[in-house]
Order: structure tokens, then sequence, then C-alpha cells
């Protein structure tokens, strides 16, 4: 402690943790002594050394992806796991809001309860009487608070909980992912005690996925990725780059999904070769007489709805980034191809071709023919493509979807597909909102 | 370990906190109520009464007394031992997500265990008013007999409470040793009854802290004599070190709990 500036509240020194899991472990006599080998374990690293410093006063969030190691962390604050490496300094009272109505006893009427409960977290009973009125006015259960817990709601309950644990005095105070309790007022209500509490100069660590609350409150912000500290700093800043990073890697795994399912089906390669594709269509095509709903082909989304009368049939469909590859996440900004292969059923058919984005809300967004661009039919006979080009994607991020269809001169439709496939938009640090981008500027 | 205590101190609201709790939620929604922990002992009692008055008739005059100075204080034992054991596990919840000392858990058990057995004291008294035994001024001496007792009943439950977390199988185990314990001890027998080529049993009686702790008992209330030296030191030494072992071995376990449960 001899070294610990005055200022600082909380030290963290290169902390690690590991946790030893065992896949199958036996718990009693039986299973230790006759089955050892399942006493075997994987020890896994939760914290591979992280430091960090509180000050007086400071509000401080840790936020990271489940599993990251911020419980963990925050556990090892309030001692009840002890770090394997590293030290841990904490000065003044810890209390902390990780379990709430610990200790409660449904029998008992709330009044007792909040004596348990808070002298579980360590504080007198004269403590307790000194703020008893002021727990149950918080807890807005005055009229119940002699009753026994167990004919509260659930709600009531969380409210007597939050009162209890929100009502100590500490110099530091832990909270878990705990602020979403009771209705919207109520939860208004807790923010503001917690603000009043900062105010007052208690240091506050929060673990939380709620980035608005921790922007609000928290002054600093450690982001812990794979047991590690990744970044530091101002909550707003280091909240935009977390967001912006699990948004990317969302993205990053459905667009991996999306090639996976693209390989396992056919490719557009081998649609190429016509043959493999009119052997498929036909075994479809019977399918079709015994199974009233149509199946839908590899490349249609398993949302798409399909209509029409099939003289010409549309056999594969993709979008093309500016580097002519197929993918499901598209930049704003960038220039897409839409490719559309078709097949004609008949001699030959003129058409008027259309494509369609709408929006997953299913705001219809932006819509193109053929025709209307024309002012003529496209006349189409045996196997081709039709290519549709957009320099430049102005939609801002979100989640899409494209329809496409064919229909004839007398608007009957050939071949439609509603959203035949998801587009996911995204655009990194966009302050823009709403559906499209503009090009704009403030004067 | 002397910081150990101060800090188990500093959480004596949780213990009367706990110890209230199970006092009064244990009995809330039955009729009869707080009752039950005097009735189900008396019962008990009756029934030995009975087959010790009646199926194999006992020497030992007024054995209603004699069973009842024993098996009360036996009954504590038993259940602080027995229920202190599960006492870490059952609140594995708490354990897991809040900081205490985790004594406090089990202290708080064999606390309420304790209080109980004051107030069957009390009934015990009654009887003893009532029977032709009554009291002798060495009934003073009782609350230290019930100090060492308590020790020793913490210092086991200590013990059992941090083993069975790592060891569910404790939890029966305890019960099958308790099941032994009360025949090892003298409550329902005297060891001055055994014939002259079995008087060795008594010594190894001896061997069972509570063997003293039941002399002490007896001494006092049933026989009006002052206790041996020996009755008195032999289960205050117990008590001293099953308490510094019992916390020894718990503190020493303590630190995975969180992780174990």
């Amino acid at each position: 402690m001899s070294n610990m500036n005055d200022d600082v509240v909380i030290r963290v020194e290169n902390v690690k943790k590991h946790f030893k899991v065992y896949p199958d472990k036996g718990k009693t006599l039986k299973d230790k002594v006759l089955f050892r080998h399942r006493n075997r374990y994987e020890l896994r690293e939760v914290l591979k050394g992280i430091s960090f410093e509180v000050k007086r006063g400071e509000a401080i969030g840790l936020i990271g992806k489940n599993g990251c190691g911020k419980s963990t962390t925050l556990k090892m604050l309030t001692k009840i796991l002890r770090p394997n490496e590293g030290t841990i300094e904490i000065k003044g009272r810890v209390s902390s809001l990780i379990e709430l109505g610990a200790g409660f006893h449904p029998d008992l009427t709330g009044r007792e309860n909040i004596y348990i409960n808070a002298s579980i977290f360590g504080i007198k009973a004269k403590e307790v009487d000194e703020r008893l009125d002021d727990i149950i006015r918080f807890s807005e259960l005055e009229e119940y608070i002699d009753n026994p817990v167990r004919t509260y709601s659930s709600g009531m309950y969380m409210r007597l909980a939050f009162a209890v644990a929100i009502n100590v005095d500490a110099d530091v105070l832990l909270i878990d992912e705990i602020l979403a309790v009771g209705d919207v007022s109520f939860q208004t209500k807790c923010f503001e005690k917690l603000k009043e509490i900062k105010a007052k100069g208690t240091t506050i660590v929060i673990v939380s996925h709620a980035m608005s609350q921790i922007e609000q409150i928290c002054d600093r912000c450690i982001w812990i990725e794979e047991g590690l500290i990744l970044e530091e700093g101002k909550a707003r800043e280091i909240g935009e780059r977390y967001l912006a990073s699990m948004e990317e890697k969302r993205l990053e795994k459905k667009e991996k999904e999306f090639q996976e399912k693209l390989e396992n089906s056919k490719g557009l390669d081998e649609i190429k070769s016509g043959e493999v594709c009119v052997e498929e269509e036909v075994k479809r095509e019977s399918e079709t007489e015994d199974v009233p709903k149509e199946k839908l082909p590899a490349f249609c989304d398993s949302m798409a709805v399909r209509m029409g009368k099939r003289d010409v049939e549309i056999v594969d469909f993709a979008i093309l980034n500016s580097e002519g590859e197929n993918v499901l996440v598209l930049h704003t900004g960038e220039q897409i191809e839409a490719v559309i292969k078709y097949r004609v059923n008949v001699d030959k058919v003129k058409v008027d071709c259309r494509f369609g984005i709408s929006r997953d809300d299913g705001v219809h967004c932006y819509g193109s023919s053929s025709y209307g661009d024309e002012g003529d039919y496209k006349e189409l006979s045996g196997m081709g493509e039709i290519h549709f080009i957009i320099h430049d994607l102005n939609l801002l991020p979100g989640k899409y979807f494209i329809d496409i269809g064919l229909r004839d001169e007398e608007q009957i439709a050939c071949d439609i597909i509603k959203k035949v496939r998801e587009m996911q938009i995204t655009l990194s640090n966009t302050k823009e909102s709403g559906i499209v981008s503009m090009k704009h500027k403030w004067l | 370990m002397l910081a150990r205590t101060k800090e188990i101190l500093n959480y004596k609201d949780m213990i009367y906190s706990l110890v209230k709790r199970e006092l009064r939620g244990r009995y809330q929604k039955s009729v009869l109520g707080f009752l039950w922990s005097f009735i189900s002992p008396l019962c008990q009692i009756a029934v030995f009464t009975f087959v010790f008055t009646y199926v194999f008739p006992s020497n030992i005059p007024d054995y209603y007394i004699y069973l009842m100075t024993g098996m009360i204080p036996w009954q504590f034992f038993s259940d602080s031992i027995s229920q202190g054991a599960c006492s870490v596990i059952y609140n594995a919840d708490m354990t897991k997500k809040i900081y205490f000392p985790r004594e406090v858990l089990t202290i708080s058990s064999v606390s309420a265990k304790f209080v109980n057995l004051l107030l069957s004291m009390l009934v015990v008294f009654g009887f003893i008013l009532v029977s032709r035994i009554g009291f002798s001024p060495l009934v003073l001496l009782l609350p230290i007999v019930l100090v060492i007792e308590y020790a020793i009943a913490l210092g086991f439950a200590l013990v059992f409470a941090s083993i069975t977390v790592y060891l569910r199988d404790m939890e029966y185990v305890v019960n099958v040793i308790l099941m032994a314990w009360i025949w090892a001890t003298p409550i329902m027998y005297s060891p001055d009854t055994l014939v002259e080529q079995y008087r060795w049993i008594a010594d190894l009686l001896r061997v069972n802290p509570l063997t003293s702790v039941m002399y002490l008992f007896r001494d006092i209330l049933y026989y009006h004599q002052y206790p041996t030296t020996i009755d008195w030191v032999l289960p205050a030494i117990w008590g001293v070190v099953l308490m510094v072992v019992g916390s020894l071995i718990f503190k020493r376990l303590e630190g995975n709990f969180a992780e174990e449960l």
C-alpha cells in the first residue's frame, strides 16, 4: 500500500486468472476414486495479465464481448475470486451490485429481508435503521413492505433488492450488468441515483453491454478482449470503436456463412456449364408436381418468395462488389453489379427486367425496370445473363433485401423472386442516419 | 488468524440476521411454527423413555431426566454438524456472487441450532423442576458447559462444511458418522452400569470429546456433583483445538469455494 498514490483507489497489477475446466467432473467420492481420468481438466486462461488503476471518484466501464473476462475481473475486485498471479489493491469500503436479493427469504417480510440482505453486504443493523426510510421510499413498496416477499411480483422483488444495494455508503461501488431492473421509470431512477452517488465522490466500476449507459456515467472505459486490455480511454471514443468492431465481426461472420453456403451449393462456374443445370432443373420440376410448396433453388434465400409462369426462368443470381466477388456485405459508395442468369423455356420471349431493394423493415428503397429505362423490351432466347450495374450504392448501413423479376409484354409475371438475396451494407464511422447517404456539407 | 477473527466479528450483524432468518423462516408457514423445535426432541425422548423403561428396562433412576440431559445437548451437536456441513453448499449462490467471510455461513448455522438448544434447555429445566431431582447451585456452571459444546460443534462443522464443497458425499458420510456417534456417547446408557470386565469401554469412550461433555451435563443437572478436573479440562482442550484446526482447514479450502460451487 505504501507506494500507492493517494488518488488511486483501485490498483490492478498484471493480474492473471485461469479456471480448471473439467469436461466431466466427478463430485462424489465414488467418481473421484473410480473414475480418476474424469478428474483431468484443461486450464482455460481467462485473464492473461491485465493492469489498470482507478482514481478516487472516477467511474470506469469494463466492456468486451461475452467471456472476455470482464466479469471475472469484477469478481476479483470483490475478493470472491483470487487472482492466480498479480496483485489487486483497493482502498476503502467496497460494495458490489453483482447479485441482487442475496439471502432473501420468501416467507419473511420485505422489511426483515432488507436487514438480512444489507447484513450480507456487511452493513450494520444500526446503519440500516438510519436508512430504512430511504430504502423503502426508493423501492416504492411502502404499502407492501410488511408482506412476505413471496407475495411480491418479480419486479417488486428486484426493486426492493436494488433499493438496498444502492443505498449503501461505499468508497468503491462495483456493478455488474444489473441496471436493467424494473420498468423504465424505475430504471431511470436507478440511473439518476447512480449519478448522484458518483457526484458524491464514490469510485464506480461498471460491467455492462449497454454502451449508452456506460457512456453516460463513465469517464473512462476499458475494453477487454480475450483476457487482455485492448484499448483504454474516453468512454465515448472506446465505445464507438467497440461497437464498430462488434458490427464488423458480426458482418464478417455473416459473410463467412454466406460464402460457405455458396460453396456448398453449386458455384457460379458450375452453373455456366448448362448441362448440370438442366439436369437439376428437370429434377426440381418433377418434384414440384407432388410437393405443393415450391422448393427454392440454392441461389435464393430461405425467405424468398417466387412466382410466375416460367416461360423464362431465372437460374442463378449474384451480387458482385467492385472487385467482382459475389459477397453478402457491401459498403456504402461502392459500385455493385447484379447478375441475373436466365433460361428461356419457349422459343423466344420479350421481357421487362426489374431490380428492387427494400430494407428489412419492409420500406421499399429503390426500384428500376429495363423497359422504363430503355423504352423497349429485351428479347431473350436460349440462355444468357442480364447485368445491372449501380455505380454508387448510396444506401446507409443496414440489412436490405433484393427483389428481381422478369415480366412479359403484358406485364404478366414470368419469374419474379422477392427477397432473393439479403444484402448487408456497412460503412465505418458514418454519422448519417436514415436510408440513403447524401453528399452534404454544413456552412 | 487474528485479522480473520476480527473480520468475522465485523460481520456479526450478518450472523445475527442469518440466525434470525433461519429461526423465523424455518417454521413461518407451519401451524405450530416454532413449537416444532421443542415437539420433535420431546417426542424422541418420549419414545426412548418408553423403550428403556418397558422394552429394555434401564436401572437408572428417573431415566427420563437422565435421557433428557443427554439427548437435548446431543440433538444440538448432531444438527449442528449435519446442517453445518451443508451450510456453504446450500448458500452457493450467495457465495459465488458476494464477498463475506465464508465462516459466517457455518457459524450462523451452528448458532441457530445453539439458540434452539438454549430454548430446549428451558423445557428440560421445567421437567427437572417438577421431578424430584431439582436444582443444585452447580447449575450456574452450565453456561461454561454450553460454550464448550458450542466450540466443539463449530470446530467439527467448519471441517465438514469446507470438505463438503469439494466432496458432496460428505453430506451423507456425516449422517452415517452421527448415527454411530450417538452410541459412542453415553446418552441412552451409563458407563457406570458396565460389568467389571467391560470397564475398559468406559475408558475408550473418553476418546470421544462428547463423552466428557455429557458427564459435565449429567454431573451438573442430574447427579448434582462437582465434575472431576479431567471432565472439565479434556473437553475444554478439545473445544479450543477443534476451533483452531477447524478454522485452519476452512481457511485453507475456502480460497476456491467460488470456483468449486
